[in-house]
């Protein structure tokens, strides 16, 4: 006889909101998303129907396996470093159209194509938003730690995230 | 005319990989380089930390493969502290480990190198990828979501996440497993080992009938190989000693903290990942008609490399791989092959260990005490064998690091096997998409893991084929 699903699933294919943090936290800004996640889980109450997780470089697999799922989410927020020639610390929304047009085709788990699971998941029902912040330095070599302008960013938008998902999801509840 | 193909990076493979071909004044492959980006400065970083922290750091390399970081972190931390875990810490580990390699199997063999042979290597971009194949055979696909899922949740029950997993700990594990988690994962296991048992049934009836002929001839070369056994020459995933195969199947045995009397690395100056090969052999050739010191790691390597499988159903398909093969099994497709004997034989190990009493033991951790001390711990990772070497002062801080990651064995073999799949495949300046994903499949055999840089939004596209004149100027471009 089959698992029923409600036994079986991850906790992260069973919440309304997930919340990911993406990057490398061993590549200077580019743990910009990890160190979100971390401020959330330490200084805010999460809700119980939000997943709040650092996902690091391992955003594909999750995605992919939440693109399967039989239940999706509500809405997801993937958190991530990027630098689109602002200034430094600087935040802001991602739209969709605005990913990488390339490679659509490939629903891979490679490096690059998260944005055409995201896609994906977007078009499948799910609310995706992609917050943003742009890098002041991303090092080719290992060498941790956020810039201060990037770290400035991580509590602001931070506040920004309980103000827009956290209340919402408590008040759903 | 000389000209060069570039592809860039190859499609469903984790990371970034560029190929160059370089054709002759004919239009015939005159050589191939495959470039991979390595994870630079990672050692110099770990100088100075506590040893004790690795386990949790080294997760951080790459989002592809924390779980054999992890295990090969700890048990490199366990060598430096001198500790021997309790048989619970140790058999937590090893759960953890075949649960992991049962997520990582099912997604390479269905969706990463699958596609090419469900949908076909000729079939349209646009469906042949994991989209394709549950469109194809939906059945299927949702038998492999679920054993997906079932995985992930099973390690959330054991460790308590999946990714950049914490549970391992040097001395052992963090936390004990209770009978009632024991009997929910077991639950999920048997879940998983009706669709173990089904998809090298499936594959052999269904997929490599259909692709033999490729089988047969794609980035076909003849090397040696590595892979852990045990003392009696069983597998082993997680422990025991690492062997080193030449090609004729003559073998030497020898414990972890030897590697580097059996192994040296090569360097090109044209990468910079280095290129291991078998030291005994004295000097280091990619030659395709004359290779020297060549080994590789991964599945195939390992069952190759192991004398019988202690699980049932694995060695019974073992054996009837080997009457069909031989043994050193050579032909590089046969990873896939491998790949779901190695995915049955988790399967039965993780159900093995979990019907085992002391499972549940709360005995699952020994104090450590920091001491100047060389400790080398080695798992074998879904991509081959994974040696972490860490050197600490007497107050357990390090003083030395060398990692050697499972892709970077298959270095000079993926290489060796691009080019001859190039060589066979294009002929007089002909190629077009089914040659050039031919060539990736010879890659996308090996399942490298190549995920090390950073993640960035880049838009860089997935395959990218630039064809230069002799001097440099480009006179074609295509992409898939």
């Amino acid at each position: 006889m089959q698992l029923p699903e409600n036994t079986y699933l991850p906790d992260f294919c069973t919440k309304r909101t997930l919340i990911l943090g993406c990057g490398n936290r061993l590549f200077g800004d580019d743990g910009f998303g990890c160190e979100v996640v971390e401020h959330l889980q330490r200084h805010y109450q999460i809700p119980d129907d939000v997943y709040v997780m650092d996902v690091g470089t391992g955003v594909r697999r999750l995605l992919v396996t939440l693109c399967l799922s039989p239940d999706l989410p509500k809405s997801i927020i993937v958190i991530d470093a990027v630098d689109k020639a602002k200034a430094p610390g600087e935040i802001f929304e991602l739209p969709l159209d605005e990913l990488p047009n390339e490679k659509l085709d490939d629903f891979s788990l490679h490096q690059v194509p998260s944005s055409n699971l995201m896609r994906e998941l977007s078009e499948m029902g799910v609310d995706v938003h992609v917050l943003t912040c742009q890098v002041s330095r991303v090092p080719d070599v290992v060498s941790p730690g956020l810039s201060d302008e990037v770290a400035r960013a991580v509590p602001r938008l931070c506040e920004r995230i309980a103000e827009s998902y956290f209340v919402r999801a408590a008040s759903q509840r | 005319m000389t000209k060069t193909l570039v592809i860039q990076p190859v499609s469903r493979i984790e990371g970034h990989a560029k190929v160059t071909i370089q054709l002759d004044d004919t239009g015939n492959v005159q050589d191939t380089r495959v470039n991979v980006i390595e994870l630079r400065g990672f050692e110099k970083f770990c100088i100075g930390r506590p040893v004790e922290e690795m386990p949790r750091i080294t997760t951080r390399i790459c989002g592809v493969c924390p779980w054999s970081h992890h295990l090969a972190a700890s048990k490199a931390c366990d060598a430096v502290f001198g500790v021997d875990p309790p048989p619970a810490g140790k058999k937590l580990r090893e759960l953890c480990n075949s649960i992991a390699y049962m997520e990582e199997h099912i997604l390479h063999f269905y969706f990463l190198a699958g596609a090419d042979f469900v949908m076909g290597p000729d079939a349209d971009p646009s469906v042949r990828n994991v989209i394709g194949i549950i469109g194809k055979v939906p059945d299927v696909a949702r038998r492999v979501v679920r054993a997906r899922h079932m995985a992930a949740k099973m390690l959330e029950i054991i460790a308590g996440k999946a990714i950049h997993p914490d549970a391992s700990v040097p001395g052992g594990f963090s936390r004990p497993l209770l009978p009632s988690e024991r009997d929910a994962v077991r639950k999920m296991a048997e879940e998983c080992f009706e669709l173990a048992k089904f998809s090298i049934k499936f594959a052999k009836e269904n997929i490599f009938p259909q692709y033999l002929d490729a089988v047969n001839s794609l980035g076909v070369i003849e090397t040696g190989f590595i892979g852990t056994v045990k003392d009696d020459g069983a597998l082993n995933l997680y422990d025991g000693r690492l062997r080193l195969m030449s090609k004729d199947g003559s073998y030497v045995d020898f414990p972890y903290d030897q590697y580097t009397d059996y192994i040296s690395e090569h360097i090109e100056p044209w990468s910079y990942l280095k290129f291991p090969y078998d030291k005994r052999a004295g000097t280091f050739s990619m030659d395709l008609d004359h290779p020297n010191g060549i080994y590789r790691a991964n599945t195939l390597a390992r069952i190759n490399v192991c004398d019988y499988i202690d699980t049932p159903l694995a060695q019974a398909e073992l054996e009837e791989f080997r009457k069909n093969f031989g043994r050193p099994a050579q032909l590089t497709l046969l990873y896939h092959w491998a790949r779901l004997i190695e995915l049955l034989y988790n399967v039965e190990n993780a159900l093995r260990l979990l019907d085992d009493p002391e499972i549940t033991s709360v005995e699952t951790r020994k104090k450590v005490e920091p001491r100047a001390a060389r400790g080398v711990g080695c798992v074998e990772a879904p991509r081959g064998s994974l040696i972490h070497d860490y050197t600490t002062d007497e107050n357990g801080m390090l003083t030395n690091v060398n990692l050697i990651v499972g892709t970077t064995h298959n270095n000079a073999p993926i290489n060796m096997s691009v080019k001859q799949a190039a060589k066979s495949l294009i002929k007089n300046g002909q190629y077009d998409q089914g040659i050039l994903n031919r060539v990736e499949m010879a890659i996308r055999a090996y399942d490298p893991c190549l995920s090390c840089a950073t993640h960035k939004f880049d838009g860089t596209l997935a395959v990218k084929i630039n064809i230069y004149n002799s001097r440099g100027e480009l006179i074609d471009s295509m992409a898939n």
